[in-house]
């Protein structure tokens, strides 16, 4: 270890001492949440901006299993968005519900240095420890509501469900390890480069670990048919964890995703295309569907989710099909896909700070009427959302899109199916729309006053996701530096 | 002309929606006001761009261009052709009498009803000038928000299952399209050396399909999504079944914008994108068309005989009289194509009058049952008379605007196929039949006891209401006399896309490679 080395992951140092931090002023402040909110968002202020400050000189350390590049830098930020605007949207809920909130806080910046983690590991066993270090946090923020008996059901399932594809992955780990004798991503790189061109054949054993590892990934990303756990684990949930739990481990897995399956076994994509295609197929279209049926708000955008996970994997079939696009289009509706889930998650959180209040439908109902700024941003993400322009989820939805037809053969139909079910989609979307605009309330409902904090970050996903789909050239050049830096 | 006219004919519907956003909401009258105003702003630049067009200059006019996405080759890019031009003017007469139409109606929610409005003008305009094909795509699915909202809030008691009919239609339709938009501008990229410059620029898209063709693939994939949003939004048998639904539960100005301008978003769309781009699939694919826009006609007029309700048989006259656009559209003949065009203008202007008018009669009566009324013609003579003048126009009453268009598109079939000509013309007979019949029903006899009991509400037109429709009559007489106002207008459009469709031949279907 060097001093150049502990310079390139200060980023990470800084956000273990900020989670570390928020627990003592939370020792010293015991029960005020103004102090540890303060230093988290503060915190992760500086964690952003040294982030982009190591982000400008790209380089390696310990030896190569840690690299700063554009997606690293990229994928940070993004993992430091979520968790900054998780934390201004949790105290709402939290505190009427008797849930601390600087314990919150600190476990969500531990899960944040996971997902850091993972998007700068090179080497297949800090991944897998990243990996961990990112969702173990998750389970604790699942089962948060511990005096609620879905809250703990959810997080049961979901623990049981991760340890096991967690295993499932490392298992899958160890045959690629041991078959290429390195666990560096760029040494398995080069071993699995030979059998792509032609040099060695792909042994049965390394094709069972690849197997396993796709399907540990699967499981992590909420592909169908790895997916069942997201809709308990999503419903039991406290809200705004909800709304983390959709977004910030689904980004880290499709991180690992990068890291792992483009960086490493990139060469092989050819072989994995097909199955690729098969899961963003079923994934999207199985989402869709149940969605489509769906009487609560949170289960809804649960499945909804899974039906995002498939557009996802639609930039990565493409990617997968020799379009380098398809990896830009990934990043870019990874990012809008970030900013619109949460802004809805967060409306459905503040709708709930009244405890007992549920998420169905008709909570929904006159919403327009009784909070219009609420309906409307509501409706701007869930237009997002569907992907109507100008938004983000529209851009990044013709994104992956763009990058299917160029790639085309198959993925043009691909494309087709994603179409078809984005169009499924607007119904169950528009459903709440109708409920906020169209509908009586079945039983007078209170206006209820909101945080500063949870109208910041309102503000803040409501305006990016309406950039994002108007002036996207920004964004655009990032993530394509971003996928350069994968290699193609 | 200074620059920028065509911006600012798009962008002011958007900043008077954005004045009313931050108006008090106990002043309703205030956002009444504001939107008419905006509305009117709109109306006269799109007058001053209509002075301002030369009919003999070739190509767009009043281009802008700003790069947008250049990563993409994606830009801001407005003009005007003839077409355009005609079709903005439209519009904005139509927005402005559909907003002074709301004035009484609509007392609910007055603000937000505005600002939808205004964002579908800023929508609609915005289609018929975009240049650029993802800007196209982009204003197209603008429009579809606000009359989401338009038919689901204010509408009538079954609007939630129109609303959504409405927007899953469309959207099925419209998704197609960006995929096929897509692939279009990836092919024009992959033919130029992998430069997206340009790509989605839509006179580049267009000099490339005239001289070196999309690949016949390509042409047969993409013609067939466009196809697709295009005919849902006509509506073309057998995907009009949401326009009677959308039509009867929307709100009287709604469904003035419904029938005036978006069914003719899809006409456009033909004239504008689908021929000249993809002219061989265009010819392929035309029999088909033909086919389906004479049923289309037939049908239309045989099922709005039968309805019971007056908005409903107003909503089948749409698909009938829409037919006349589609087949003059694929049977690639000059009267044909000129026919189509005056058509779209002239039902806008008539059908829009008659559904002012059937909002007229329901909000006296709140029924629009045409079984419960008769012997109108008594108690509201004006009414009466302004309703007959376009009932006959609908009809095709010589003289009159719906005639012109029409007789082209029965000449140009008949140069085409004189069976073609000659089950067109028969529905011309049924046309007038089930107008005919129905107005009869309503106007004349005794009057009903439904009416007796509504006694002393059932006043004649009020002058606000007068006020809208005689716009409406005017131009219908003008055009009706002089058409060649309009034609003389399109020519270069018209001239333009029958030369590109010169040169193409149909694909064979069965050896395409």
């Amino acid at each position: 270890m060097s001093g150049q080395d502990l310079l390139t992951i200060s980023p990470l140092i800084a956000a273990i001492l900020v989670a570390v931090a928020v627990l003592i002023v939370d020792l010293v402040a015991p029960g005020r949440r103004e102090p540890a909110l303060a230093t988290a968002l503060l915190g992760l202020g500086i964690v952003a901006i040294l982030t982009a400050v190591a982000g400008r000189t790209p380089g390696q350390a310990f030896g190569g299993s840690y690299t700063v590049d554009a997606l690293t830098t990229f994928l940070d930020l993004l993992f430091i968005s979520i968790v900054a605007l998780t934390i201004a949207f949790a105290p709402d809920y939290l505190e009427p519900r008797d849930l601390p909130i600087a314990e919150f806080a600190a476990v969500l910046i531990f899960a944040l240095t996971g997902a850091m983690l993972i998007a700068a590991s090179t080497d297949l066993l800090v991944l897998f420890l990243a990996l961990e270090l990112m969702v173990l946090p998750g389970y604790l923020l699942a089962a948060y509501a511990k005096r609620d008996s879905l809250s703990t059901e959810g997080a049961i399932k979901y623990f049981l469900l991760g340890s096991f594809s967690s295993a499932i992955f490392l298992f899958g780990l160890a045959y690629v390890w041991g078959l290429t004798g390195s666990t560096r991503v760029a040494d398995v790189a080069a071993e699995l480069g030979k059998i792509a061109s032609g040099g060695a054949a792909l042994s049965p054993g390394l094709a069972l670990g690849l197997a396993f590892m796709t399907t540990g990934v699967a499981f992590k990303i909420a592909a169908v048919p790895f997916h069942y756990w997201t809709p308990d684990a999503y419903q039991g949930s406290p809200t705004p964890v909800t709304g983390y739990l959709s977004v910030g481990p689904k980004v880290g897995a499709f991180a690992l995703i990068l890291r792992l399956f483009v960086g490493a076994l990139g060469s092989l994509r050819g072989d994995w295309l097909d199955v690729v295609i098969v899961l963003a197929a079923l994934t999207m279209t199985l989402g869709n569907l149940v969605a489509l049926t769906q009487n609560n708000v949170k289960r809804m955008l649960a499945y909804s989710s899974i039906a995002h996970t498939g557009y996802m994997l639609v930039g990565l079939a493409a990617y997968a099909g020799g379009r380098q696009e398809g990896l830009q289009g990934l990043l870019y509706y990874g990012a809008a896909y970030t900013f619109m889930n949460l802004g809805a998650f967060a409306v459905v959180a503040a709708l709930q700070r009244r405890p007992g209040v549920t998420s169905s439908l008709d909570t929904f109902a006159g919403l327009g009427r009784r909070e219009p700024l609420l309906g409307i941003l509501m409706t701007l993400f869930l237009l997002s959302l569907t992907g109507i322009p100008p938004t983000a989820g529209f851009f990044g939805k013709a994104y992956v899109i763009l990058a299917a037809v160029q790639a085309g053969g198959p993925l043009t139909i691909l494309a087709v199916i994603a179409m078809l079910n984005a169009a499924a989609a607007a119904f169950y979307y528009l459903r709440v729309v109708v409920y906020m605009f169209m509908r009586e309330p079945a039983t007078e409902a209170e206006s209820q006053r909101h945080g500063n904090l949870v109208w910041a970050g309102l503000w803040t996903t409501s305006v990016l996701t309406i950039l994002l789909g108007l002036i996207p050239a920004p964004l655009l050049s990032v993530v394509s530096d971003a996928a350069r830096a994968l290699g193609s | 002309m200074p620059g920028g006219i065509l911006t600012l004919i798009t962008f002011v519907p958007l900043v008077g929606a954005i004045v009313i956003a931050f108006l008090p909401r106990e002043r309703p009258d205030l956002a009444r006001f504001t939107a008419l105003a905006a509305a009117l702003l709109t109306w006269v630049f799109s007058l001053y761009m209509l002075i301002g067009f030369l009919p003999t200059h070739p190509g767009f006019q009043f281009v802008e261009v700003a790069d947008w996405i250049p990563a993409f080759g994606i830009q801001y890019k407005l003009g005007a052709d003839g077409l355009s031009v005609v079709l903005v003017v439209l519009t904005t007469t139509l927005t402005w009498i559909s907003i002074l139409a709301s004035f009484g109606p609509i007392r609910e929610r007055v603000k937000e009803y505005m600002i939808s409005f205004l964002i579908l003008e800023v929508g609609m305009v915005g289609v018929f000038l975009a240049l650029d094909l993802f800007l196209f795509y982009i204003f197209w699915e603008v429009v579809l928000v606000p009359m989401y909202l338009i038919i689901g809030i204010w509408g009538g008691p079954n609007r939630i299952y129109a609303t959504i009919k409405f927007v899953l239609y469309t959207l099925v339709g419209s998704l197609l399209m960006l995929v096929a938009i897509l692939a279009t501008g990836f092919a024009f990229q992959d033919a130029h050396g992998g430069q997206w410059a340009g790509a989605f620029d839509f006179e580049q898209l267009r000099a490339f399909a005239g001289t070196t063709g999309f690949a016949n693939g390509l042409q047969l994939g993409a013609f067939l999504a466009f196809f697709l949003a295009f005919a849902i939004k006509i509506p073309m048998f057998p995907f009009h079944t949401w326009l009677p639904d959308a039509h009867v539960e929307a709100p009287t100005a709604g469904s003035v914008i419904l029938a005036g301008i978006l069914l003719k978003l899809g006409g456009y769309g033909f004239i504008r994108f689908a021929l000249p781009l993809f002219p061989d699939a265009a010819k392929t694919y035309a029999p088909v068309i033909i086919v389906l826009s004479l049923i289309a006609l037939i049908y239309g007029a045989i099922v709005a005989l039968v309805q019971p309700d007056l908005k409903k048989l107003v909503a089948y006259s749409s698909v009938s009289h829409m037919g006349f656009v589609t087949l003059g559209i694929f049977i690639f003949q000059q009267q044909g194509l000129y026919g189509a065009i005056l058509q779209m203008v002239n039902h806008g202007l008539i059908t829009g009058a008659l559904f002012l008018l059937v909002g007229v009669i329901y909000e006296r009566t709140h029924d629009r049952t045409i079984a419960k009324m008769s012997g109108l013609s008594g108690r509201t003579p004006v009414y009466a008379a302004t309703f007959g003048f376009f009932m006959l126009a609908s009809v095709g009453l010589p003289g009159l605007s719906g005639f012109v268009g029409e007789f082209l598109v029965l000449v140009g079939s008949f140069a085409y196929a004189p069976a073609v000509a000659g089950l067109a013309t028969l529905t011309m007979i049924f046309t007038a039949g089930y107008l005919l019949w129905m107005y009869q029903r309503l106007f004349f006899g005794e009057v009903s006891a439904f009416l007796h009991e509504i006694g002393s509400h059932l006043t004649d037109m009020r002058p606000v209401e007068t006020l809208t429709l005689v716009p409406l009559a005017t131009l219908v007489v003008v055009f009706g006399l002089f058409p060649g106002l309009v034609l003389h207008l399109v020519e270069g459009t018209v001239t333009s896309v029958l030369n590109g469709l010169g040169r193409a031949t149909a694909i064979n279907l069965l050896f395409w490679q």
